[in-house]
């Protein structure tokens, strides 16, 4: 896997930086161009982070990746937070959604979360720098159904640790609480680990809707707030 | 002429997923062929595999030919032989083989394993049975069927995934499929089968690996095989195989085509980098790549029989009125002008409209390719999403990013640009296109210009006198007019017509009596097998092809400008028919700024 995450990776360099030998004269120019546009328009940072201009101290702009294996329910938190729907028919992420939501705290601030929803899957694992790099929070959620998923977060964990900002606020998510009878996670597990990387923990059902609000409230509380000018 | 297609049974066009009927062989013996494996894997290393884009068939069977009668149990292989003396000795093994599965009615265990066509007794009656309720349903409903007779609870969960993954190549049901797909690597691992479980038929992947290796060793290339009614057909694309096994008696350039589309839907995903996987580890499997992705191959598939773009190359349009099409291109345009290499504004398979800085570059393959996959991925519908994604026919080696949305149910607006860090400038650029459209009420235009289906069989215009520059106006004083004969004058039923200039076709509305989807798929593979006769590189180029049968009268009229097909009533008379033809491409011509999308760059061509 990590062959194509690698190849993959020098292919998306190649094709932005036009060094690739198919590309005739003409897809060059384009390219540049496209390039030129987006360098133009785009943060400095990192072109997926939105001009950070309008967050001040009262009101919070944070862009907020999503990661995990594929079918842990990353969607389904998303949409039970925006939305407040639950769709049981699993409709497979391509690449990444993006999604926006405001939420008021009690001292009166906003925070807009500006969240990034991963595909899940392996092909796309080359593309998640794309999606954390630059991003305030970043939530990892496993099914506590699937062991796998588990350790496919701790995975993640990692890669963020390595490559993430050095100041994101970090959160675990054991999703599917409401499938208690097929547990195979224990709440522990996700404590301890947690615990050991210095991340916020919770379990949610975005079935239920049970803890999905108090999962962003509790983000939002823990994010670093700019000093008020 | 009309010998070709009256020489068919009647079932040949039936849904595809349904049983065939006949009686399936015994399982193949995995580990005999394990054993010949790893013999022919050792002398695999050795070749290099060459894939020209262009190839044709060997002109040397002209299966499909009118004179020869497609229901022929004789075995035929094309080889495309490097050295003829050799291919014809491995030509000659193989069609041993294949037919002593055929005619023997045992099965061998070192045979491919695939059903052959006779079988003894017993579940023949069964499998008929299961084949007429089969039937039934699928004429109730557009959607697939499931092997057991059994209606399945879940359904809005299997027409999106892969149905039928619980069987293998063992199953009954899973050998009575009439059309089947395969991709596997060269090393015989399984990549993607249309039934059944992937993993669950590694020995039916070795087989087809073994097979096409060993023609390969002999410097040859196995393109197709015939075994009775079924074409089992081949396409190496380096280290990735795909087959097709089918009793659909389409034509071999048809099928042929449809693995290249299989493939270029999987270059279209993963790009041609997956080539060095390969090459750093011969056995690398390539699931996993293409997890979650059932839904698009499905979807694929099953526009084969549906969708005249897959055999025709070339994209439609939805028709509109010219000021509201030239609308929708202006904003784009401007979008294009800010670095996005091409803005596509669609409706479900059809374009509304298509800008970019290089937009004759854009093949209508790719097109047909990047609509398939955004329709058939639900998760575009829910929110904009941006992706990366390869156009096979523009760099088969690099990834665009495409920014996709939703503009309302059906209408969607697809940026792709070479950038990964423009999504912020993509998602601006879609607010600001999002909103001339709804003020300029192109998004309602399009909707029922949808809904309404202007391009009807039944407004064309029999008086030369009476004709009119727009589809539009007409279609308001309509309902006073009388309509002749079973839909259009003269029996006209359908019509396609391509241009060629343009990459582009428009078809007719289906009306009556070619309402029904098992009627719309036959009427496609009778155009089908009109399109590949005519383009047959061994007996054309023809210019007129008239055939009657049963069904249809057809009339085919190719030039250089355009490609006419029409389907009349079985009755129709030929002199009338040509008549009707030559009002449909005058109408065609009056109306073309409102069915077609006219150069709108001035580099496009």
């Amino acid at each position: 896997m990590e062959n194509y995450a690698e190849l993959v990776n020098y292919i998306f360099v190649a094709s932005n930086t036009s060094i690739a030998a198919e590309l005739k004269f003409i897809d060059f120019l384009v390219i540049l161009c496209a390039h030129w546009v987006a360098d133009r328009s785009a943060g400095r940072i990192g072109g997926l982070n939105p001009v950070n201009g309008d967050s001040d101290a009262k009101n919070l702009r944070v862009k907020l990746v999503l990661l995990g294996d594929s079918g842990v329910g990353k969607t389904c938190i998303v949409l039970r937070f925006v939305r407040g729907q639950f769709d049981p028919t699993s409709k497979v992420t391509v690449g990444a959604s993006f999604l926006s939501q405001t939420i008021a705290l009690q001292d009166s601030t906003t925070v807009k979360f500006e969240i990034w929803d991963t595909a899940g899957q392996e092909r796309y694992a080359a593309l998640a720098p794309l999606y954390y790099r630059g991003a305030a929070v970043a939530v990892i959620a496993y099914d506590i159904t699937n062991p796998d998923s588990f350790h496919k977060a701790q995975h993640w964990v990692k890669e963020l640790q390595k490559h993430g900002s050095p100041d994101i606020v970090l959160a675990l998510v054991g999703n599917k609480a409401d499938l208690q009878e097929k547990r195979e996670v224990s709440v522990q597990d996700g404590i301890d680990y947690a615990e050991k990387n210095g991340m916020f923990f919770i379990e949610t059902s975005a079935k239920t809707a049970d803890n999905i609000n108090q999962l962003f409230e509790e983000i939002a509380k823990r994010l670093p707030r700019p000093p008020p000018s | 002429m009309a010998s070709d297609l009256s020489s068919q049974s009647p079932s040949s066009d039936e849904e595809e997923e349904e049983s065939a009927g006949q009686k399936p062989k015994t399982a193949v013996n995995a580990n005999s062929i394990d054993n010949s494996l790893d013999a022919i894997e050792n002398q695999l290393s050795s070749i290099s595999f060459n894939t020209p884009i262009d190839e044709r068939t060997a002109p040397s069977d002209d299966h499909h030919h009118e004179s020869e009668s497609l229901s022929e149990t004789a075995m035929n292989s094309i080889g495309e032989s490097s050295s003829s003396r050799r291919s014809g000795l491995w030509t000659s093994n193989l069609e041993v083989e294949v037919e002593a599965e055929v005619d023997g009615g045992l099965a061998s265990p070192s045979s491919s394993g695939y059903a052959g066509e006779r079988g003894s007794s017993g579940s023949v009656t069964s499998g008929s049975g299961i084949d007429v309720v089969r039937e039934v349903r699928d004429n109730g409903s557009s959607m697939g069927d499931d092997g057991a007779v059994v209606l399945d609870s879940s359904e809005a969960q299997w027409i999106r995934g892969k149905r039928h993954a619980d069987e293998d190549d063992a199953s009954v049901s899973w050998r009575k499929r009439k059309k089947h797909f395969f991709v596997l690597s060269h090393s015989g691992k399984p990549i993607y089968s249309r039934y059944g479980d992937e993993h669950k038929l590694a020995g039916f992947s070795a087989t087809l690996q073994a097979i096409i290796s060993f023609v390969e060793n002999g410097g040859d290339r196995v393109k197709l095989v015939r075994a009775g009614k079924h074409q089992v057909v081949f396409l190496v694309k380096g280290p990735i195989y795909l087959v097709c096994i089918s009793c659909t008696e389409e034509p071999y350039e048809s099928l042929r085509g449809q693995l290249e589309l299989l493939y270029g839907q999987m270059i279209l995903i993963l790009t041609r980098s997956v080539d060095r996987c390969f090459e750093k580890n011969p056995k690398f499997d390539m699931t996993p790549l293409l997890g979650g992705t059932d839904a698009v191959f499905s979807s694929l598939i099953h526009s084969f029989s549906l969708n005249p773009a897959t055999f025709l190359h070339a994209y439609t349009c939805l028709p509109l009125a010219y000021a509201t099409r030239q609308a929708a291109g202006a904003v784009l345009q401007d979008v294009a002008d800010t670095g996005v290499v091409f803005a596509i504004l669609m409706c479900k398979d059809k374009v509304v409209s298509l800008v970019g800085l290089q937009k004759a570059s854009l093949h209508p393959d790719d097109m047909f390719l990047l609509a398939n996959f955004v329709m058939s991925s639900e998760s575009f519908r829910t929110s904009e999403s941006f992706s990366p994604i390869c156009l096979p026919r523009y760099n088969p080696m690099a990834f665009l990013y495409a920014y996709v949305h939703y503009l309302d149910v059906d209408t969607y607006l697809i940026l792709l640009t070479a950038s990964s860090q423009a999504f912020f400038h993509l998602k601006e650029c879609r607010i600001r296109i999002e909103t001339v459209l709804s003020k300029s009420n192109v998004l309602n235009e399009v909707q029922r210009s949808m809904s309404e289906g202007v391009l009807r069989i039944d407004h064309l215009p029999v008086d030369p006198s009476a004709r009119s520059g727009s589809l539009f106006h007409l279609n308001q004083r309509r309902p006073s007019e009388t309509v002749t004969g079973i839909g259009g004058p003269a029996g006209l039923l359908h019509f396609i017509y391509r241009s060629i200039y343009l990459d582009q076709y428009i078809s007719s509305e289906f009306a009556s009596p070619i309402s029904g989807r098992q009627q719309q798929k036959r009427l496609y593979r009778a155009y089908q097998r009109l399109y590949a006769s005519m383009h047959d590189k061994g007996v054309g180029p023809h210019k007129t092809q008239f055939r009657r049968d049963e069904n249809y009268v057809l009339l085919c009229w190719v030039t250089q400008d355009f490609e006419l097909y029409a389907a009349f009533d079985p009755l129709a008379d030929k002199a009338t028919a040509i008549r009707i033809c030559n009002r449909v491409c005058q109408w065609v011509k009056d109306v073309e700024n409102e069915i077609f999308l006219l150069g709108a760059s001035p580099f496009s061509w």
